[in-house]
């Protein structure tokens, strides 16, 4: 049962977009099509999932003082692996993201795991926390993205939705972006507060 | 290339194509440290600094290093290594050469190891002025101006956002969208003046 | 000192796998990628160059082109071209025949502005090519104008403009090179 809660406090009690709202500049940067957003979700949970582990396996051996350089390496070999995987395989997306791939190594969601449990916890929970976390992080830039790409756009992953009303460009675009999260991080602030009660 | 051209780079990377307003890069230090106007601005200082530094680092060990021998792929390793280093680096010296200044910055410093806008504009750099791996003319001098000027615009926007956040103290706003949300709507607003700059043809 | 020293150690064992792991996985999906590229060009030729039959890579000074053949003699060139865009490179291949009239244009990779900048690639519901780009077909290049001869994309003038200049400027350049060896 306890395990069961390392996977699911990412989802919504410990969102990291949500409520810890950390690891924006991808969140926001990325989310103008549902495409985009899923695929930064799946290569950031990649990430988190490797460094996580690895990071996990040698918290022993490491000494403290140079923990952050080492944790920063582990992240950095992930994100590069994801990288050129990702330019292999699925050129078109990892075009479309560019540089917000090697900006996962700035990502604080991936940095802040490694240092506030995977340093602390044994392997397979850190697995579970990484899986949590990044599907919270994966479903939160599908929500967002959806949302842009529906209102920006007039389309939902690729497809039109023949609205009949002219999209606001607005939306797509950097300011729309911010005003989405900031929306719903208060509409959301209000469900659990009401919830709470 | 003449001096116009790097006028261009300095005006388009504060106003333009401003890290947070437009790159989103330098979000989380953004929303966190911009309560007031004091240390939004000595944030804003010492990132400027860093990615300034940064920067010029990036392309030296890019130019000399990374592209001679076909290492780009360990650009991110690469990079993010030698940025650590050098906050680690510039946080000693400043402890001991220069304690009052390390009284007003120093608490900034680890923060912007991990702050996207200078990792952002040192992958930046590489990606605007290299071109299929090679160097185009002035390229040092424009990753250099690039990185302050990405600096300078982070400031401005934290500036700004500070000023705005405390007034907002004052405001009554739904107990919902108190802090952050609001934070996020405000930067939506700036985001959207700043984007009339962007039919300046340069 | 001496934990100095253990530091050092760890911490340059650590980068070394590191690199090597990253080493390996660089030559695994090396020739995925590169072969992934050409496969683009490949495309993008056949689209800005569909009458011929057989394209061979040269290079001229700086400037790398296609010679596109067609029953194995030269019926035009495709260039690569790289335009100053809004927010970086726009990669950009322009097919053109011997005499300067453009074949066809094809964005191979950009960074611009997704609903603004980005509409230079853009296939509008029910068509099969980019408007944008299509406009270019027919044209003799060398002194094209954005809003004269070329519609630019709404709120992307710049990108536009981008694009128009640098297959001006490169053609020109190309046949500049041309007569030079002659």
């Amino acid at each position: 049962m306890k395990l069961m809660g390392e996977f699911v406090k990412g989802l919504w009690r410990e969102n990291p977009t949500f409520r810890i709202v950390l690891g924006l500049c991808p969140t926001l940067a990325v989310s103008t099509s549902v495409g985009n957003g899923f695929g930064m979700g799946i290569a950031a949970t990649f990430v988190l999932l490797g460094s996580n582990i690895f990071v996990s396996m040698v918290r022993n051996i490491v000494p403290e003082k140079v923990r952050i350089p080492c944790y920063i390496v582990i992240i950095a070999t992930f994100v590069t692996i994801a990288d050129l995987f990702m330019r292999a395989y699925a050129p078109l997306l990892s075009r479309s993201l560019g540089m917000f791939v090697p900006l996962i190594v700035v990502n604080c969601i991936v940095l802040g795991r490694a240092e506030a449990f995977s340093s602390k916890e044994p392997p397979f929970r850190s697995m579970l926390d990484a899986l949590g976390m990044g599907l919270g992080f994966t479903w939160a830039l599908v929500l967002i993205s959806s949302i842009r790409e529906a209102l920006g756009n007039g389309t939902l992953f690729g497809n039109s939705l023949h609205s009949g009303f002219q999209p606001p460009l607005f939306m797509i675009l950097a300011p729309g972006a911010l005003l989405t999260i900031g929306v719903l991080i208060g509409i959301l602030n209000y469900f659990t507060k009401k919830m709470g009660k | 290339m003449d001096i116009s051209s790097y006028a261009t780079i300095i005006i388009s990377t504060v106003f333009i194509n401003n890290f947070i307003l437009s790159r989103f890069l330098g979000l989380c230090s953004f929303i966190g440290v911009s309560k007031q106007i004091g240390p939004a601005v000595s944030m804003g200082a010492a990132v400027t600094f860093v990615t300034t530094m940064a920067s010029v680092i990036s392309w030296l060990i890019y130019y000399f290093i990374l592209t001679p021998f076909h290492l780009e792929y360990l650009r991110t390793l690469s990079f993010i290594l030698v940025i650590a280093s050098f906050v680690q680096f510039t946080e000693i010296v400043i402890q001991k050469k220069a304690p009052l200044l390390y009284k007003v910055f120093g608490i900034y410093l680890p923060l912007i190891t991990v702050n996207c806008a200078v990792f952002g504009v040192a992958v930046l750099n590489t990606d605007m002025f290299f071109i299929g791996g090679r160097a185009v003319a002035g390229s040092f001098i424009k990753s250099l101006l690039q990185g302050f000027g990405a600096g300078v615009g982070y400031t401005l926007a934290m500036f700004l956002m500070a000023g705005i956040r405390e007034r907002l103290e004052y405001a009554e706003i739904p107990q919902s969208f108190k802090d952050v949300p609001i934070t996020f709507i405000i930067a939506s607003l700036m985001s959207m003046a700043f984007l009339g700059f962007s039919g300046f043809k340069l | 000192m001496k934990q100095l020293f253990k530091f050092g150690v760890i911490l340059g064992v650590i980068c070394l796998t590191a690199t090597l792991v990253l080493a390996v996985t660089y030559q695994v999906t090396r020739p995925k990628i590169e072969g992934e590229l050409s496969q683009e060009e490949q495309n993008a030729l056949k689209v800005i160059f569909p009458a011929a039959d057989s394209f061979t890579r040269k290079t001229m000074g700086e400037m790398e082109y296609f010679e596109a053949l067609k029953n194995n003699t030269a019926a035009g060139y495709c260039l690569k071209i790289t335009a100053n865009g809004y927010n970086g490179f726009i990669s950009v291949m322009a097919g053109i025949d011997p005499s300067g009239v453009i074949t066809g244009v094809s964005i191979l990779s950009h960074q611009e502005t997704p609903g603004l900048g980005a509409k230079i690639n853009e296939i509008k519901p029910g068509e099969n090519d980019q408007w944008f780009l299509r406009q270019f077909k027919g044209k003799r290049a060398g002194k094209l104008e954005v809003k004269k001869d070329i519609d630019a994309v709404t709120g992307a003038t710049i990108s536009s403009a981008a694009v128009t200049t640098a297959i001006n400027n490169a053609v020109n350049a190309f046949f500049k090179e041309v007569k030079n060896k002659k």
